[in-house]
């Protein structure tokens, strides 16, 4: 080229650098004036080179001599040569699109800078942030930079295309040829080069290597290139391919894969290594932590189903004072065996059919879960009065001790029925003719048919011997009594009736009284009757005087009238008025006459304000009071061979007496075998466990006592029905048979993951989801 | 409610509830798993009684009425069963059938959540979104005229320092006079702030160093975490990663016996000690690690018995004034570790934060001062104290930066910012934000939370149920039924992840400012607000 004619451009006029833009000004039009060969003799002109395109297709050739400035060749053409003949400055080749730049000595920063096309070809060294943004367009050849010796930092960022060669020919930076933190986001292209490095940016580059086919194209370059620096000396030692590493740009794929030493590599080579086995608090416990699922089965659980059949009283059998466990009855019936259920009851009550079936308030059905959802609650008096065909229990044989009851009422006959049951022997001693007390003597056949009574009653006696008093007991006898005895029981009721201290009260009959002689029709009421205290037993005083023919009945009360349930609706039946708040000033010949003034006319009065015990005959040993007995929660009193049932320790209802009768004789019964007595501790069950959606809440009455049974929600009684098993999502719930009808429900703790469905679903409350065991 | 039942005035309906189930008969295919995985048992099987009538006005057909039953989700109502929101049915329900559902209505169930006269406790945070942090935009963005950096490019040395510190002419001095010269640590800006062993379920403890210790050995960030007051496991006060650790003393002093044990065994000094006198959570109160908490393994470590509540005293109980505090603690710490180890106090952003810098100023030992927000988490406290006292952490900070620049000292003692930072997940902005009102660096506790481990808590009261135990994803629990749901591995990748993340989003923020090197401390003129009292107040541009 040196022997061809050069059109010379002088970067100075007359002594002075002429602009950038006068010196380009120039270039152009001689480009434009069909000069191909140009030397420009610059001085420190910028951008001299570049945009020839006014040349077209023809080959121009500028050469630089002097000092170049800044961004020699940038936006060069793919027709231009530039050939620099001393050092470059900063940004040769500068959005280069096509140029070939030859420069004969080293370069400055920014070397290649976006070059898209074209190749720099550099005989020195570069300075820092060479073939930066570097791209690669498929319609032309990639671009390419040569460096003889070494490139400066931050070499190659962000490069996406083009090849850079960098040689390792007497380096500036002999110990890292690559400078500091190349091809950091570098996307595409490959950088071939040779001597050491320092590293480069491993997140972004790899190596990879040499193919026969990058040899051969790095081989074929390097001749035309050594030729171009003039420096075809260096081929020799430049060919050595055992020298030579290339790399290449991961792609995004392998980008994200850049291997970082896994966690739990850390956590066995590191943090255990240093910590000990089990890390951190590996020392201090022996727990499991692996992980585990949301959803565990096992002793994994945090809660358990536990089947918790009869651990609760229903509401029925808790609430029942006579303890009978009413739902058992109708499981019994559920189950086809009615006779057992009619039976079971003589195990409580020696009267379940007078007192079940026809007297008793029925705090059972009071109770029933089902009056929560505003449901009838299960009629158990059906099943009281079938009771009456109730198959005598077989007794055992008597044991010889022997207990004295005095009183043959509710309570001493509960007593001794059930002593008799536990094998001993109870004499009941009472003042009337027959056994039965108040229930016998006062309550109006209107309440009781008399072949009920009279059937439960010939039941009772024909296995408890009476002893008919003929006259009231003495603090003497009773002594004797309980010298003879095991123990004495004192069921002697109330029978003293409480009277007003008015005025007039001879002029009174007592509730007793009247009644007793109601019940054979000894006595007439005339037309009007005033009932001073309207109770229960005072409606049945006014039922009973309506039977006789009163035809007007007034039950007067200093407060709002106690009574209720059939009583009440009996006296209401008859025409009885009830009338509070009355004080009672005097009863005259005309009737009652209140504080008001007011005169209540009255053939009859009536005082029916309760009765209290008559406690005279009893030893100084037993306490008494309030004019009551007192006694402790099994029923003894003070003197401890003495025990006292009924209405002389505490007026209530027959269910009381009943009740308090068989807990004493359980206790005695225990005493007598050597045992401490105990009282039975369960509780109610929590009625929120009873599933009531079950039934049919539009029953209004009971058809029979198999429709009684279909309907108990069975509370805190498993019913046996299943739903448990047919819920449980993980059929984990088995039925398992325990032989002679027994049964339990059993859970596979392996399957189980503690939903607690079976809790939610069972009608009576039996499943019960609970905490599983403390882990920690 | 059943029909014949008296309501009370606790006697809530779903309505009342903040929190209503929605759920779909329709998709349900009742197979436990809502119901097993409910952590507060709001949930439970229930029997439904569905009527059908089947009417005719045909006078030779009858109209009927069937009952059916049909078995499905109930949400019960008490308060003490009340949806806590956290949503573990809806993430276990493989048909889509159930989810909670945040009430249209005012809630209700706030005035029943203090029965038997206990004001409801709990864990979380305070239950107001927002703040003023995420309002501060970074206006400075450097182009053409400081040098603009590139965080995917450039090199960053993001490093703060803690410790209290003098110019090499003063340390000299203070050799010289004193025969030590205060420690400094060079640490990265982000610290895990102090949540206890114990607070913290072992699996989430345990995940947290580990990533902490991995962050500093695998990708060589100074990253440090606070132990809170709840002790160090031995193994760890004897292992080389203790230096990642700053140990904690609190008014409780739990597990400081074990600290003291180790100190002849250590291998390596702890980060630095912090004495903490307050919670930006619960200003005013102390810890509150209830007894369902306390363990054998949490006993052990604490010294404590097994089942007891542990409620540390809102202060330290035989310090009287501030001077004896700082003085007869910080120095009794350094003495520990022969002045070695840095020793500064935390406190909760209060109106008396300036009193106590400025007396930390006249203090030689102070190493600086952690300053926790009112936005602060915590796994147990009275809802009084979380939802309604503290201070805000910017004004606060910014008070006490400016004053320690009027001072002259405000590059002599780092102040450390908490309470809120990432609260709504800007956790990079925030942190920036901070430290250009003037914090040396931020702590930051429930976004660790949330990040690494999916806490599910959030400003509408979701879930919050930390303190009694109940964590669903096994965070703040220490029943290994619940924490054995969380793997430690997991966790330490995920803290490792934030870091790395956080790192890039400062980067992304500091380098426009031309940093790369030294964190932007106080550099507030890049910081602007469209609010105008709040520009005033902080000092920093209003910018609309």
């Amino acid at each position: 080229m040196s022997s061809k004619t050069y059109y010379k451009i002088d970067g100075k006029e007359e002594g002075i650098r002429i602009e950038s833009r006068i010196l380009e000004e120039k270039i152009q039009v001689a480009v434009e004036n069909g000069e191909r060969l140009i030397e420009v003799n610059a001085f420190g002109q910028h951008g001299i080179g570049g945009r020839l395109w006014k040349a077209g297709d023809a080959s121009v050739h500028v050469k630089i001599t002097g000092h170049t400035g800044q961004r020699a060749g940038s936006l060069g053409f793919p027709n231009t040569v530039i050939e620099i003949m001393g050092p470059a400055s900063d940004d040769v080749g500068w959005l280069n699109a096509g140029s070939t730049i030859i420069v004969h000595g080293n370069a400055g920063n920014g070397l290649a800078n976006a070059m898209a096309q074209g190749k720099v070809y550099v005989a020195g060294n570069i300075g820092a942030r060479g073939m930066t943004m570097t791209k690669s367009n498929p319609r032309f050849a990639p671009p390419e930079i040569w460096v003889l010796g070494s490139v400066g930092d931050y070499f190659g960022e962000f490069m996406a295309g083009g090849i850079a060669v960098v040689c390792g020919i007497d380096p500036q930076t002999p110990q890292n040829i690559l400078g500091y933190r190349p091809l950091v986001g570098m996307v595409g292209g490959k950088l071939f080069f040779r001597g050491p490095h320092k590293g480069y940016s491993d997140a972004d580059a790899k190596q990879i290597p040499i193919s026969d086919e990058d040899w051969y194209w790095l081989t074929e370059n390097l001749k035309e290139y050594l030729t171009q620096i003039h420096r075809e000396d260096a081929q020799e030692s430049l060919l050595k391919r055992e020298e030579w590493q290339l790399l290449a740009a991961r792609s995004p794929q392998e980008k994200g894969g850049v291997k970082k030493r896994s966690i739990t590599s850390f956590r066995t080579d590191i943090w255990e290594k240093e910590l000990g086995p089990g890390g951190l608090i590996g020392d201090l416990t022996t727990l499991d932590r692996s992980q585990v699922p949301l959803i565990t089965t096992g002793d994994l659980r945090r809660f358990v189903p536990v089947w918790e059949n009869q651990k609760y009283k229903a509401p029925c059998e808790g609430t029942c004072p006579s303890g009978i466990p009413v739902h058992e009855r109708w499981r019994l019936v559920r189950e086809g065996r009615i006779d057992e259920a009619v039976d079971l009851a003589l195990e409580y009550t020696p009267f379940p059919a007078t007192i079940c079936g026809y007297l008793c308030p029925n705090p059972c059905m009071q109770a029933c879960t089902r009056q929560i959802g505003s449901m009838m609650p299960i009629d158990i008096s059906k099943l009281g009065r079938a009771s009456i065909q109730a198959k005598m229990p077989e007794f055992p044989v008597l044991s010889g001790r022997q207990i004295a009851v005095i009183g043959g009422g509710p309570a001493g006959i509960s007593i001794a029925w059930q002593l008799r049951k536990s094998g001993h022997e109870a004499v009941i001693y009472d003042m009337e003719k027959t056994i039965g007390g108040k229930i016998a003597s006062v309550i109006p056949e209107s309440r009781i048919p008399k072949e009920v009574l009279t059937a439960e009653l010939e039941r009772i006696s024909s296995v408890i011997p009476h002893i008919h008093l003929k006259q009231k007991l003495g603090k003497q006898e009773t002594e004797r009594l309980k010298g003879d005895y095991d123990f004495l029981v004192v069921a002697a009721g109330a029978q003293k009736p409480r009277i007003l201290p008015v005025p007039g009260k001879e002029r009174m009959i007592t509730a007793m009284d009247f009644l007793a002689r109601a019940k054979t029709n000894a006595i007439d009421p005339g037309k009007k009757v005033v009932i001073i205290g309207a109770g229960n037993v005072g409606c049945d005083v006014a039922t009973e005087a309506g039977r006789l023919g009163a035809k007007s009945l007034m039950l007067i009360d200093v407060q709002k009238p106690a009574s209720f349930g059939k009583e009440r609706e009996e006296a209401e039946a008859c025409g009885a008025v009830f009338k509070w708040p009355c004080f009672t000033q005097e009863v005259t010949e005309k009737g009652v006459l209140l504080t008001t003034g007011e005169l209540l006319e009255a053939d009859t009065v009536v005082i029916s304000i309760g009765d209290v015990p008559d406690t005279e005959f009893l030893p100084e040993s037993v306490e008494i009071d309030s004019g009551f007995v007192k006694v402790d929660a099994f029923y003894r009193t003070s003197d401890s061979k003495i025990f006292a049932v009924g209405d002389i320790v505490k007026p209530g209802l027959l269910t009381d007496a009943i009740g308090a009768g068989r807990k004493a004789a359980e206790a005695i019964n225990m005493i007598l075998k050597g045992q401490e007595p105990v009282i039975e501790k369960r509780d109610m069950i929590d009625t929120d466990r009873i599933r009531l959606e079950y039934f049919d809440p539009r029953i209004t009455c009971f058809d029979d006592v198999d429709h009684c049974g279909s309907q108990c929600s069975s509370c805190g009684n498993c019913r046996d029905c299943g739903i448990c098993i047919s819920i449980c999502p993980q059929t984990a719930i088995s039925r398992k048979d325990l032989g002679n009808t027994a049964y339990e429900y059993v859970v596979d703790v392996s399957r189980c993951i503690g939903c607690g469905f079976c809790a939610g679903a069972c009608p009576c409350g039996i499943w019960f989801l609970t905490e599983n065991y403390s882990m920690g | 409610m059943s029909a014949n039942r008296p309501v009370t005035p606790s006697t809530l309906s779903i309505k009342d509830l903040p929190w209503q189930i929605r759920w779909s008969k329709e998709k349900c295919t009742l197979c436990g798993s809502c119901t097993a995985v409910c952590p507060v048992h709001a949930l439970e099987l229930g029997v439904f009684r569905k009527r059908v009538v089947e009417s005719s006005i045909d006078i030779k057909q009858t109209s009927s009425n069937v009952f059916k039953i049909y078995h499905g989700i109930r949400q019960k109502t008490d308060p003490q069963h009340a949806c806590v929101g956290c949503g573990m049915c809806t993430m276990m329900c493989p048909n889509d059938a159930i989810i909670p559902a945040r009430s249209d209505e005012a809630d209700k169930l706030i005035y029943h959540q203090n029965q038997g006269g206990q004001p409801r406790r709990r864990g979380g945070r305070r239950n107001v979104v927002g703040g003023i942090l995420d309002q501060i935009k970074f206006i400075r963005i450097s182009m053409l005229t400081d040098p603009a950096l590139d965080a995917g490019r450039h090199e960053f040395e993001l490093r703060t320092l803690l410790g209290r510190i003098l110019s090499p002419e003063d340390n000299l001095k203070h050799l010289k006079a004193n025969g030590w010269i205060p420690p400094v640590r060079e640490i990265y800006p982000l610290i895990i702030g102090g949540m206890s062993f114990g607070a913290l379920s072992p699996t989430m403890w345990e995940g947290l160093q580990m990533g902490v210790a991995y962050l500093n050995e695998e990708m060589k960030m100074p990253v440090r975490m606070c132990t809170g007051e709840g002790g160090c496991p031995p193994r760890l006060l004897r292992s080389r990663f203790l230096q990642y650790v700053i140990l904690q003393i609190a008014s409780g002093y739990f597990g400081w016996d074990e600290i003291i044990h180790a100190i002849p065994d250590m291998k390596v000094d702890p980060c630095a000690v912090e004495i903490k006198y307050g919670q930006g959570a619960k200003p005013g109160d102390g810890g509150l690690l209830m007894w369902y908490k306390v363990n054998k393994l949490i006993a052990a470590i604490r010294g404590v018995p097994v089942g007891v509540s542990l409620p540390s005293p809102p202060t330290h109980q035989t310090q009287y004034s501030i001077e004896e505090a700082v003085a007869k603690m910080t120095q009794s710490m350094y003495m520990a570790w022969g002045f070695r180890v840095p020793v500064y106090p935390k406190i909760s952003a209060s109106s008396t934060s300036l009193s106590v810098l400025n007396n930390l100023t006249r203090n030689e030992y102070a190493a600086g001062l952690a300053i926790d927000g009112e936005d602060g988490g915590t796994g147990a406290a009275y809802n009084v104290s979380m939802n309604t006292m503290g201070h805000p952490i910017a004004s606060n900070l910014r008070d006490c930066y400016l004053n320690l620049v009027k001072l002259g000292k405000q590059n002599e003692i780092p102040l450390f910012a908490g309470g809120g930072v990432g609260k709504t997940g800007n956790l990079a902005a925030n942190a920036a934000a901070l430290i250009m009102l003037g914090a040396s660096g931020v702590q930051t506790g429930k976004y660790i939370m949330q990040a690494a481990a999916g806490c599910l808590g959030s400003e509408s009261d979701r879930c919050n149920i930390c303190n009694v135990g109940l964590c669903p994803k096994g965070i703040t629990s220490q029943d290994p039924r619940l924490y054995r749901r969380l793997n430690a591995e997991d966790v330490a990748q995920r803290v490792v992840d934030v870091f790395l993340s956080f790192d890039t989003e400062l980067k992304k923020i500091v380098a426009p400012l031309g940093r790369s090197t030294s964190l932007p401390i106080g550099m507030s003129d890049a910081l602007g607000i469209s609010d105008y009292h709040a520009s005033e107040r902080l000092s920093i541009k209003y910018v609309v």
